[in-house]
């Protein structure tokens, strides 16, 4: 009896995950699917990787699916389901799925694999290396010139290449207007625990750190509840994360993808795409820095001007900001 | 000093959740029920918390409404385990992956799809020393409570026995069921509220799959408190200040890899159970379905 009630219990979920039955087969469609590595509800590094989705749905009208993927054997698994399945592009929001390309592309040449970040290319396997340290280096020259302690935080989730590349150009721009900064680092090795964050934070606050920026995905609530608390200013980064908390969020590091995702996929549809390793940055308007409207008047004029004044920069290539090659 | 009372305060904020839900799972697994859906109805009760919290601004709502949903969940769970005598870790294996679904699911559509950090009203909380807050008092009266319950009622010696031997409860005419019922009853209300403290006390948001491990973590204690109330509050404090200790640590910015403090916590708990050794031991019947013949 018990074992019949569970029996149905893992019958339902099954049914539940393969729901997703291949379209009708007569008329091929452009399809288009994301794999990422949490939630696409973190208001953050997912969120804005299914926004990218959504433009090329809407613009190119293409078949998308979005799945997430974040141990070895998940993502192998849907990278070839969906390949099996004739989707023509299948984006893998994070550098570890640049290895699961290179290792199933040749298996599916009809399918192109990319990858947000990762340096391996193949024919039909490429990455796109989104230049966020370019907008974390105008928040750490703000931050820099702002604070009042001379001690700024990083507070990331599990230390990942990426992730630390963030923090090497966020340090970069703190120390090129205020050499001395004394810039602070803690990574609580999740992306789920809130309290973590939270805690992490404050142990920062409590070592004199009067700015945070943080690369902690969901767990960012945690990390501005701290900074709530302590009353100091925090960066959001990835999306616009002034609403997570008002207050709080003096500016984000923004990644825009639609632009990058549509450009992307035309190429793929047209069959000109070639493997390659894609930078994307300022240049192309991928990258931006996002104020909070409500706090900005609170930032003296002369540190507007100094960011505006980096970021026409780097925009023109004049200025260069650091990154780590993974 | 500063510093000793921000590791102070990271101690009270993560030990509360802690002792809460240890006091309620060392009652159940007196009784003989080891509740593997700890982390489950912990994550359950956390989004009903948050989500009343953040529709009715009310953070007492929401942690009645923590409280219901986890009794609730528990209910469900323990008509599988206590009634039809399933097996207690793949039942609870599949409340923890039943509560991240849902939890998750309902998220993602009540807050959109690509989801928004929502800050929620938080309990009165005194910002300037140590973040207390009322429902850290729970954390001193829940074991209180359950060592009463447990060592100087009759019905705490029934549920003692349901979990030593339930055939001879059964054979002095208790109900070995409905007694593990009442004990899966305090676990439920205990979990719930320290399910709802993560988010309407201490984070004041939430994030799918928040609890992340915290409810293996009480299950730990419990188990290296050796199944007693002060032992498990012992374990859980001791998990605590290793948390705080964890955090503090990584804030001094030694070269030491960071991963080698996230396992500070254990490492305490380990230390405990060796300080603790074999004065007693787990109850002989935990985990042991009872059907009546």
């Amino acid at each position: 009896m018990n074992r019949v009630f569970i029996a149905l219990l893992i019958a339902a979920s099954i049914a539940g995950c393969s729901s997703n039955t291949p379209s009708t087969q007569t008329q091929p469609k452009f399809k288009v699917a994301l794999l990422t590595p949490s939630s696409v509800n973190d208001s953050g590094w997912s969120a804005l990787a299914y926004d990218g989705l959504m433009g090329i749905k809407q613009e190119l009208g293409a078949e998308v699916n979005n799945v997430v993927a974040a141990t070895p054997q998940e993502r192998r698994d849907a990278m070839r389901s969906y390949a099996q399945q004739g989707y023509n592009l299948v984006i893998g929001h994070g550098y570890e799925y640049n290895q699961d390309g290179i290792e199933i592309g040749p298996d599916f040449p009809k399918t192109v694999f990319v990858s947000s970040s990762g340096t391996k290319t193949a024919p039909n396997v490429g990455t796109f290396r989104f230049y966020l340290e370019q907008g974390m280096y105008l928040l750490g020259m703000t931050a820099a010139k702002m604070s009042k302690t001379g001690v700024i935080g990083m507070v990331g989730g599990p230390e990942v290449p990426s992730i630390e590349s963030t923090f090497v150009g966020f340090e970069a721009g703190a120390k090129s207007v205020r050499p001395d900064i004394k810039v602070l680092k803690a990574y609580t090795g999740s992306n789920d625990d809130v309290n973590k964050a939270k805690q992490q934070t404050l142990a920062l606050i409590d070592q004199g750190a009067d700015f945070i920026i943080h690369q902690t995905n969901a767990a960012a609530g945690g990390v501005f509840e701290a900074c709530k608390e302590r009353q100091i200013f925090a960066f959001g980064t990835n999306s616009d994360q002034t609403s997570a908390a008002p207050d709080t969020v003096l500016a984000s590091a923004v990644i825009i993808a639609k632009p990058a995702f549509i450009q992307l996929a035309k190429e793929v549809r047209a069959g000109t795409y070639k493997g390659e390793v894609r930078l994307v940055g300022m240049d192309v308007g991928a990258i931006g820095i996002a104020w909070n409207p409500a706090l900005k008047p609170r930032v003296p004029k002369e540190v507007l001007d100094m960011v505006a004044d980096a970021e026409s920069k780097m925009k023109s290539g004049a200025l260069v900001a650091p990154k780590n090659e993974f | 000093m500063n510093e000793v009372l921000g590791i102070l305060s990271a101690m009270l904020s993560i030990g509360t959740p802690l002792m809460i839900a240890a006091s309620g799972e060392t009652v159940l697994e007196r009784a003989g029920v080891l509740n593997i859906g700890l982390e489950g109805v912990m994550l359950c009760s956390a989004f009903f918390a948050f989500l009343t919290d953040s529709a009715t601004h009310s953070p007492w709502l929401g942690l009645a409404a923590g409280v219901v949903s986890a009794v609730l969940l528990m209910a469900v769970s323990s008509a599988f385990v206590i009634k039809f005598a399933c097996d207690q870790v793949v039942t609870g294996t599949a409340v923890n992956l039943l509560s991240l679904g849902i939890t998750g699911s309902l998220f993602a559509f009540a807050f959109g799809k690509t989801g928004k950090l929502v800050a929620v009203e938080s309990v009165p909380k005194n910002e300037a020393f140590l973040s207390l807050n009322p429902l850290m008092l729970l954390a001193a009266a829940a074991p209180l409570f359950a060592w009463i319950l447990l060592t100087k009622t009759r019905w705490g010696l029934a549920a003692r026995g349901c979990g030593e031997s339930p055939e001879s409860v059964s054979a002095l005419g208790f109900s070995v069921i409905k007694t593990r019922l009442q004990a899966s009853g305090f676990a439920a209300v205990c979990a719930g509220i320290a399910g709802s403290y993560l988010t309407i006390a201490q984070t004041n948001s939430f994030a799918p799959n928040m609890t992340a491990g915290i409810g293996f973590v009480v299950l730990a204690a419990v188990t290296f408190g050796r199944w007693s109330i002060a032992g498990t509050v012992f374990a859980s404090l001791l998990i605590a200040l290793g948390y705080g200790a964890q955090f503090w640590l990584k804030a001094k910015q030694t070269a030491i890899p960071y991963q080698l403090f996230d396992a500070l916590p254990y490492l305490s708990a380990l230390i405990a159970l060796i300080c603790a050794g074999r004065s007693s031991s787990a109850p002989a019947s935990l985990a042991r379905p009872f059907s009546p013949k």
